[in-house]
């Protein structure tokens, strides 16, 4: 047993560290518009700085990066406080899935672009009627000559209003009985008439994710990932993909935990600091070993995967743990704030980030398989239960 | 470099424990111990003290082997596993470190060899009747008589009095306030004036009450210092909650196991009922609660060895999380069983009375909580700065 980086590994921490000092930027605009153009900005810096897509080869930009050195990035990312990444899809699911399985022509066309936030990338995965149960998608594309005519419409599409791109999933033949055959994957120009954008209004306030409207939006043959019929495959490749991104979820789960100890400790209720009230102090206690056990739940998960060069499939119970113990933490950390908590913005007892963050919670237990999706693939992956009942 | 998991060693020795104890059919020896059946018990001991288990974290120069808590680690957890009776935890785990670290020479070469040997086992004499564990309520007493120690007191809740050759006694030998005047004194069970065993929910282990009626024993018996027990107990109890929560972690283990393998093959509605969410998914809670438990422990013990700064919130953490999850993991196997769950036939209750047995276990959880929080230098005295506030 043991926790200590490698020289190396420390010497690499010390790279990103120093060039972080530099490159950060200082101040984050407010207003939509600003604020997405410095994201994008903040992408190009990474990318030039040799800082985005660190584990990819070096022939597509990246700096064939080791499992550990991903780590000390999302480590190193949290604890500086860095602006997200606007081309999260992008980099960690579209670049990689198509190093894998693109063709010559396809990793030309996109990889570079996407590493400096050139083109922005989306997921069209979910519709109306097809969320959890994904198979169930009817956007359905048509041969039309030698184009695809793509009609339908999806939904909860992040950066779908600011996306150059779309990673689609869309319905090219009908297999009675087998929904998941028949699925190809489009890479769909988001630029053209036959798309359309309405954003969704999320209950925090911000205008994250979309709908997607396609109306005889066009793709050709040199659009589509793998096989015509076979996207589900594709699909299931890029979740794996997905999966890498948890480590930044981890650590954020670890900071925002430290700053909960700071604010119980800082907060003061009719002259008594938070953490000297024995209930809040046991509940933070409790907290502790939780996002403790999350964090060492990890980094045994981890082992595992250095150990056998990919993750098992233990590592899916990370996403589920976190998601819901940051959910929990954020909720308590509103809660102690007492009535003045339900105040928030420029009114905020506090900071209003913890309100903010608070709702934004719900998202995550949602998102990128719901909690109860999450269950059901470890019940039968890791534990070998049967298999849920599927339509 | 990053390695969170138990080497080849001990992973190996986990194997040739969990033969053993196959052998011994499992939770069957708990069961015949329940019903006054010691005999199998006793047998198994031998052949776990033949394979070394009893020399674990004993010095070389005494017998033992030597090793630290992570190599006790998965012994523990086979034993929790198999609920097994028996005085192990508080000798390996609470009197063999303390020996090893406060033991005079001839304590050590009185009893290190025995336990190593498997011949001698201690268990810890130190609440009393309608008592908390605060040390300032012990009234148990040792007064001075030449080079001699006179005892009078009451201990109860004193775990397998009647299994073990010794005891680790804490007693008043001076006035006290926040600890002080206790001192820490190793007797013999023969030495006692009286001992009943009392009726326990949890007949895996027994509970036993200790009479001392001017029980005369030499100065020597003493270890660590005079009137400074309080403070060697308290680091012997590092020990035994980082152990506490590996036992736990190992019966967690089998529950888990029990509950998946129950809903793969009970079938109801047509189908195993394992299909059923309101079913699988508290398995897989259960799972998570298992998995976060088990690495809590085996850092804890990993920083015990290691002398980490965040070894008592670690230690602490793992035992207040391993308790709690073990009581919730022992529940819920009762109800995804249904019926048979709520027998004596099935294993169900054995594992959800040791999870209680182990619940108030030398602490509370609350004043684990607060051993996390003192660990952890929350000071809520003098706040770094005060935030205005509207």
């Amino acid at each position: 047993m043991d926790f200590s980086f490698t020289k190396k590994e420390e010497r690499f921490r010390l790279e990103l560290r120093n060039w972080l000092e530099e490159n950060l930027p200082t101040s984050w605009p407010k207003e939509e518009e600003a604020y997405i153009s410095f994201l994008k900005n903040w992408q190009r810096t990474l990318a030039e700085g040799g800082w985005a897509g660190i584990t990819w080869p070096e022939k597509y930009g990246g700096r064939n990066a080791t499992l550990m050195q991903e780590i000390i990035y999302h480590q190193e990312m949290v604890r500086a406080d860095a602006p997200p990444s606007i081309n999260y899809v992008g980099i960690h699911m579209v670049g990689p899935t198509l190093m894998q399985i693109g063709t010559e022509e396809q990793k030309e066309r996109f990889i570079k672009k996407l590493l400096t936030g050139e083109e922005i990338w989306c997921q069209g995965y979910s519709e109306p009627n097809a969320g959890s149960d994904l198979s169930a998608i009817k956007t359905s594309a048509l041969k039309d000559g030698d184009r695809w005519l793509i009609n339908g419409q999806k939904v909860w599409t992040s950066y779908g209003h600011i996306a150059d791109r779309c990673f689609l999933l869309a319905r090219t033949s009908q297999v009675p009985g087998k929904k998941h055959k028949g699925i190809t994957v489009f890479l769909l120009d988001m630029n053209q008439p036959g798309v359309e954008v309405r954003p969704i209004v999320q209950l925090d306030g911000r205008q994250e994710f979309n709908e997607v409207y396609l109306t005889d939006a066009v793709c050709s043959d040199a659009d589509i990932v793998g096989e015509v019929d076979k996207g589900w495959q594709v699909m299931i490749s890029l979740m794996l993909h997905e999966r890498a991104g948890i480590g930044a979820e981890v650590f954020t789960l670890e900071k925002q935990f430290n700053n909960l100890v700071a604010m119980t400790k800082e907060y003061k209720v009719d002259g008594k600091s938070l953490i000297e009230d024995a209930n809040i102090r046991q509940k933070m206690a409790d907290l502790y070993a939780r996002s403790r056990g999350a964090i060492l739940n990890y980094y045994r998960n981890l082992t595992n995967t250095l150990k056998n060069g990919q993750p098992g499939p233990e590592s899916s119970i990370d996403k589920l743990l976190v998601s819901e113990l940051t959910k929990e933490m954020l909720e308590f950390a509103v809660s102690i704030q007492g009535p003045h908590g339900i105040l928030w913005k420029e009114d905020a007892p506090i900071n209003s980030r913890w309100q903010e963050k608070y709702l934004y919670s719900y998202g995550t237990t949602i998102g990128g398989g719901t909690s109860e999706i999450q269950r059901n693939t470890i019940g039968e992956r890791v534990l070998g239960l049967p298999k849920d009942l599927r339509a | 470099m990053m390695d969170f998991s138990l080497n080849e060693e001990q992973e190996m020795f986990r194997n040739y424990v969990r033969k053993c104890l196959n052998e011994a059919g499992q939770t069957m020896v708990a069961r015949e111990f329940t019903c006054g059946n010691t005999s199998e018990f006793i047998k198994l001991q031998k052949k776990l003290a033949e394979l070394g288990c009893t020399g674990i974290t004993i010095s070389e120069e005494y017998g033992g082997l030597g090793l630290g808590a992570l190599d006790l680690v998965p012994v523990l957890e086979e034993f929790g596993r198999a609920v097994l009776p028996g005085a192990y935890l508080e000798t390996m785990a609470f009197v063999v470190p303390l020996l090893e670290k406060y033991g005079t020479r001839e304590q050590k070469e009185t009893y290190l060899p025995e336990i190593a040997a498997g011949t001698r086992s201690f268990s810890i004499a130190w609440v009393e009747p309608n008592k908390s564990y605060d040390p300032d309520v012990i009234e148990c007493q040792a007064v001075t008589k030449g080079s001699s120690l006179v005892i009078n007191g009451v201990k109860t809740l004193v775990p397998d009095g009647n299994q073990v050759e010794s005891l680790l006694l804490i007693v008043r030998t001076d006035e006290g306030g926040n600890g002080d005047g206790l001192s820490l004194v190793l007797i013999d069970v023969n030495e006692v004036t009286d001992m009943k065993t009392l009726s326990s929910m949890d007949e895996t282990r027994n509970v036993t009450e200790i009479t001392l009626e001017n029980v005369e024993v030499p100065m020597a018996r003493v270890i660590g210092e005079v009137n400074q027990g309080w403070n060697v107990l308290k680091e012997g109890l590092l020990y035994l909650h980082a152990a506490t929560s590996s036992m736990l972690v190992g019966s967690m283990d089998h529950i888990v196991e029990m509950s998946s393998e129950y809903a793969k093959i009970r079938e109801q509605f047509g189908q195993p009922i394992g299909r059923f969410q309101a079913i699988k998914h508290r398995i897989v809670d259960m799972k998570l609660d298992l998995e976060t438990a088990r690495s809590l422990s085996h850092y804890a013990n990993w920083a015990l060895d290691t002398n980490q700064q965040d070894k008592e919130a670690a230690i602490y953490s793992a035992r207040t999380f391993a308790t709690e999850a073990n009581i919730r993991l022992a529940s819920h196997n009762i109800q995804n069983h249904g019926g048979i769950g709520f027998t004596m036939e099935m294993d169900c209750h054995l594992f959800l009375k040791r999870a209680r047995f182990y619940e108030n276990y030398m602490g509370s959880i609350s004043q684990f909580r607060e051993d996390v929080s003192k660990g952890l230098g929350w000071s809520y005295e003098k706040p770094r700065f005060q935030l205005t506030s509207k």
